[in-house]
């Protein structure tokens, strides 16, 4: 290049970078004068917590949304909420995505020549209305099915379908544990889901049971059996699930042989039983040998005996099965026999509550759906409602339910946004989101919660309540004037002044229940149990459709928050994947995102594999979220769909595919990281030519119990929201440009145990990255923070290239979102440009706030007043934070807790995160 | 490249340097007298006399700017607010008509910001209002203004001399997270 082209190159690059670099006018320039104050108690600048349900999942778990002047900005979990506990996961912290998503359906639309267009909320009634009475005149029958409903709004579904001549449908959920239901009434004469309490067994073990994930209320079984010091939890599955990982004792089943481990069990248990089975019964249960059971379960006959010796000797014995145990054939083989044992345990009634059942009652199961769509298909159905459901991406394809849709003369969709089933409505009616309306829900007996509005509808929407009160009100009836003048009126009729109160204020309210105690029924056990069959169990590959944490059944997928926090187990963000087996991928001669060529029951795609330590041979998972359709069979006797698929197909082709995980390593390669013994001895001596930085107020701390992280992922969830932190998409996560501030790295030992290990900014006393920012932009604050110093960042990233934890993240970009979701956004801390190096300053704005606070009360902070976003959001309660000055703080003695380390503690950093394994030693999910 | 056209070339190519310099200083000085040109003192869509509400008539500030002191900004009064006097007094004053129109209308005031610290600055009014700051130290005498300006110059050098000799937090993140 000669001297010309340099200069002009040069003069260019210096022209549009000082261009570009021009920052946006500051869009705050006007102060607006409302017409009218805001409402008593909220101040224009501060935050304001309302507390509600979260809506996102079927559990019903307590959540809390802050409200900054008017907007909700961040949820969290409810302290002490009789479901989950205190904490909220992440599908949770991703219900506000839902609520800002720039996808949701904001006006009614109708379907005009195939495609669907915009229409107005009084043309839609007036089109339902119609059709309604050309139904009810040509003799066809309209049908109301929704997703699982309870409370306030079952009790009008089932007023207006009275009133207005249409029928419900069983309701639709995926996960709609059919077999516990079948199983539990045939036994004890109540077909519920009971509730379960999983703080009290000393000695558990679930089958199947996806207990961390998605099974009944994850949450609140997280918190449970996370909890208990001294607990041995054993979990038996054939795959590798979350829930395995963190069991104390993982055991692997050969895919199907659930009903051989449990009839052993029984077997073996029965001399024992506190509760014994009648003997007509206890005739008809298969008894396999200890060699059988062994020999069907591929579980070592010493591990079945040690099982059951802890379970006899246990003072609270539980034995729990659902989930992937029971899905499929033999779901009711096994959902009986574990019911069988709970009852001989001593369990049912005690630790298997069905006074306080879970609010299944009124769910269906894929059955229902078939013989839907086979009176759809005969043309007997007039008016189609789906409300809540996705039918279409759940029933077995070779049902062919979205074509049979067709059957219906009107085909009516609510919900929030477009899916399989609505793109095959002829009306589809936007529905308010939860924190949109008002609502009152009983997701389990004697317990009734509130959904309050804490925004209003940022579309045209509407609240299905009131939808139908106007159908009603158009039908000529006299109807409440909304659904929450219905909900008011019924709340002033039920509950005193006082107890309204209290209803507002905790956002729930628990009323006394009370049931006989089950009975076993001696004739129905018999014929149950009696026709339980120990199945052939096939070897060979099987193909397992694992619920997923992240998209529960695909519902949460849509979701970009849920794609951003990495699985678990493989740490992959976006797009599907298939875990393999290490000793299948050296077979098949594929290593990490290599793609397969995968079909099994008439399902097939090609998806990049990732390996999964622990997972046995033979056995491959893909995320059910990520199948767009249901490629299983169903169960003839339950309506569950098989999740286990035999026989799969796998074949290489030879690309790679487009896979970004975040994890380094599954291995610690011997670094210590996790140090393993745990009291190994670390040269702690440290030498510095620093003095020391002194923290003459505050020295924030924090103290994580990896024993107790199930790695979930709420934590990096709820720091995505409270932070600001931008969702960077699929493509520059191929790139390592992830922006999250926290990370849970899983770490394998050779045997498929799993540590999760939390990795956010540690902030070291003597950091690396301060010494080497040339602007001053990273340094040390007297409370013992590594602040980062946003705006004077100019983006050199020497302190990350410097940082031995990877824990800082650049902004190669600026990130636009898109309307709405632009409102989700913390005014606490600023967003940061393009260009700029940021990184976990342990929330200092709650610090902040926290100190605001206390100043105002004349007071020092409190222990336990400042908890940082990942801390609230944590299930298990594994991550607590305070002041290391306080000498009386719970940080102060957990630092001290035998065992606790600090993460490259020997680099001489200094961290001021402790990590440590409270009661407990060992690996967790050790086969 | 013959020698001869070299250095035509090279004269040629030197004035366009020169004048692309040239252009960027032009460019940065009229930014500079742009800045400069912000008003500091704007019109503001009724011309609100603080000189009759704090001077004559010796109202607080925090009467009308009610959250100086418990929020973390301070807020202009709600509309409704001016009519509790003004539904009654001067009603023939042209700004109070003005007034009595956006309320006829339901139409929000929107004022011109006069203050205003970059959005990578966490400010909070009560904390200042608590520890015994005047309104007058940062907003200056506002109820001398017939039309309020600007007087100080809110940079941070200026903020950091009042924590220094009054002993207020100096920490980088107790105004920038």
């Amino acid at each position: 290049m000669d001297r010309r082209t340099f200069l002009q190159t040069l003069g260019l690059l210096t022209g549009s970078s000082a261009l570009s670099a021009c920052t946006p006018g500051e869009e705050r320039r006007r102060l607006v004068s409302a017409l009218v104050p805001p409402e008593d108690g909220v101040i224009p600048g501060q935050s304001v917590w309302h507390f509600t349900t979260c809506t996102e999942c079927p559990a019903g778990c307590g959540m809390q949304v802050r409200l900054r002047d008017g907007t909700p900005v961040k949820s969290e979990g409810v302290p002490g909420h009789p479901i989950s506990g205190g904490g909220l996961c992440a599908r949770g912290q991703a219900s506000l995505w839902r609520l800002y998503h720039p996808g949701r359906l904001r006006r009614p639309m109708v379907r005009e020549g195939g495609t669907l267009r915009e229409t107005t909320w009084d043309d839609a009634f007036t089109r339902i209305a119609s059709g309604l009475g050309e139904a009810r005149k040509a003799g066809r029958a309209s049908v109301y099915l929704s997703g699982r409903t309870h409370g306030a709004l079952a009790d009008l579904l089932d007023e207006s379908a009275a009133a207005l001549g249409f029928e419900r449908a069983p309701q639709f959920e995926p996960f709609s544990h059919a077999a516990i239901r079948r199983a539990n009434g045939l036994l004890f004469g109540v077909p519920e889901v009971p509730h379960l309490d999983l703080a009290r067994p000393d000695v558990l073990l679930s089958v199947g049971a996806d207990l961390l994930e998605t099974f009944v209320s994850p949450v609140g079984f997280a918190a449970q059996v996370m909890a208990g010091e001294g607990r041995s939890w054993w979990h038996a599955e054939p795959h590798y699930s979350l829930t395995g990982a963190n069991a104390d004792r993982r055991l692997v089943l050969r895919p199907g042989s659930e009903p051989w481990l449990l009839a052993w069990l029984l077997t073996r248990l029965s001399p024992t039983a506190r509760r014994p089975l009648p003997p007509s019964v206890l005739a008809t249960v298969p008894r396999p040998t200890l060699a059988a059971a062994a020999e069907g379960t591929g579980i070592g006959a010493d591990v079945l005996e040690a099982l059951a010796a802890a379970l006899a000797s246990a003072k609270d014995p539980l034995v729990v099965a659902g989930g992937l145990g029971t899905a499929g054939e033999g779901a009711l083989a096994t959902a009986g026999l574990a019911g069988a044992l709970q009852w001989i345990l001593g369990a049912t009634g005690r630790t298997v509550d069905f006074a306080r059942a879970e609010g299944f009652g009124a769910v269906g199961s894929l059955l229902d759906v078939r013989r839907l769509g086979e009176r759809l298909a005969r043309g007997q159905v007039g008016v189609l409602f789906v409300a809540r459901a996705n039918p279409v991406r759940h029933a077995p394809r070779d049902w062919e339910l979205a074509r049979k849709l067709s059957g219906a003369t009107l085909r009516v969709g609510m919900g929030d946004l477009l899916d399989e089933t609505l793109r095959e409505m002829d009306l589809v009616l936007p529905l308010s989101h939860a924190l949109e309306a008002w609502e009152e829900l009983a997701p389990r007996r004697g317990l009734r919660q509130l959904v309050r509005p804490a925004i209003s509808p940022l579309g045209d929407t509407r609240a299905e309540g009131d939808v139908l009160l106007e159908l009603r009100r158009r039908a000529g009836e006299p109807v409440a004037r909304s659904y929450q003048e219905r909900l008011m009126v019924s709340w002033r009729a039920r509950y005193d002044d006082a107890a309204l109160r209290a209803l507002s204020a905790a956002g729930y309210v628990e009323e006394p229940v009370s049931a006989p105690p089950p009975a076993l029924d001696a004739a129905a056990a018999a014929s149950l149990l009696g026709a339980v069959r120990l199945p052939e169990v096939a070897r060979g590959p099987v193909l397992v459709l694992a619920p997923s944490i992240r998209g529960f059944d695909g519902r949460s997928r849509p979701l970009q928050l849920m794609e951003e926090i990495p699985d678990p187990l493989t740490t992959v963000t976006y797009g599907p994947w298939i875990s393999v087996a290490p000793a299948d991928a050296k077979r098949l001669q594929i290593t990490d995102g290599d793609e397969l060529a995968v079909s099994a029951g008439g399902w097939s795609a090609e998806l990049p594999a990732r390996l999964q330590p622990g997972l046995a041979e033979g056995v491959f998972m893909v995320q059910r979220d990520v199948v767009a359709s249901f490629p299983g069979d169903v169960d003839p006797a339950t309506g569950e769909g098989t999740c286990v698929l035999r026989g799969p197909k796998l074949a290489r082709t030879g690309r790679t595919g487009r896979m970004p995980w975040l994890s380094g390593s599954p291995s610690q390669h011997g670094r210590g990281l996790i140090p393993d013994p745990i009291h190994r001895k670390k040269p702690t001596e440290v030498v510095s030519l620093y003095a020391p930085h002194a923290h003459p107020e505050h020295r924030w701390t924090m103290a994580i119990d990896v024993s107790r992280c199930i790695g979930c992922g709420a934590c990096a969830a709820a720091c995505y929201v409270e932070n600001n932190v931008p969702a960077t998409g699929a493509d520059e996560h191929l790139r390592g440009r992830e922006m999250s501030w926290l990370r849970l790295e899983p770490f394998y030992d050779t045997a498929g145990g799993v540590d999760f290990l939390p990795m956010l900014c540690q902030q070291c006393h003597y950091a690396p990255c301060e010494p080497v920012c040339p602007v001053y932009a990273a340094y040390h604050n007297p409370e013992g923070l590594n602040v980062q110093v946003y705006n004077r960042c100019i983006g050199t990233r020497y302190c990350s290239n410097n940082c031995p934890y990877k824990v800082r993240r650049f902004n190669w970009w600026d990130h636009r979102v898109e309307a709405p979701l632009d409102r989700l956004r913390n005014p606490d801390l600023s967003i940061r440009g393009r260009g700029v190096m940021e990184k976990c300053t342990f929330c200092v704005q709650r610090i902040t706030a926290a100190k605001d606070h206390a100043k105002d009360e004349g007071r020092p902070v409190r222990d336990g007043e400042v908890v940082p976003a990942c801390a609230q959001s944590c299930p298990t309660t594994a991550i607590a934070f305070g002041d290391l000055n306080d000498a009386s703080s719970r940080v102060a003695s957990l630092v001290k807790v035998a065992g606790s380390w600090r993460v490259l503690e020997e680099l001489g950093t200094e961290p001021s995160v402790h990590y440590h394994r409270g009661g407990s030693s060992g690996r967790k999910g050790e086969p | 490249v013959t020698p001869g056209g070299s250095s035509t070339s090279g004269r040629i190519g030197g004035l366009a340097l020169a004048g692309w310099f040239a252009l960027w200083l032009v460019a940065l000085g009229a930014l500079a007298a742009w800045r400069q040109s912000t008003p500091l003192a704007p019109a503001q869509p009724i011309a609100f006399p603080h000189t009759i509400h704090a001077g004559r008539l010796a109202i607080p500030c925090t009467f009308c700017h009610v959250n100086a002191s418990r929020s973390p900004s301070a807020t202009v009064p709600a509309l409704s607010v001016c009519m509790t006097c003004h539904e009654t007094i001067a009603l023939d004053r042209p700004e109070v008509q003005k007034l009595r129109g956006y309320v006829a209308r339901k139409e929000p005031v929107q004022w011109e910001r006069v203050h205003q610290v970059p959005s990578f600055v966490r400010f909070t009014h009560k904390r200042h209002i608590k520890a015994g700051v005047d309104c007058a130290a940062c907003h200056g005498g506002v109820a001398q203004m017939a039309r309020v300006q600007r007087v100080r110059p809110l940079t941070m050098g200026w903020c950091i001399g009042c924590h220094r000799t009054r002993g207020a937090p100096t920490d980088c993140a107790a105004c920038h997270v």
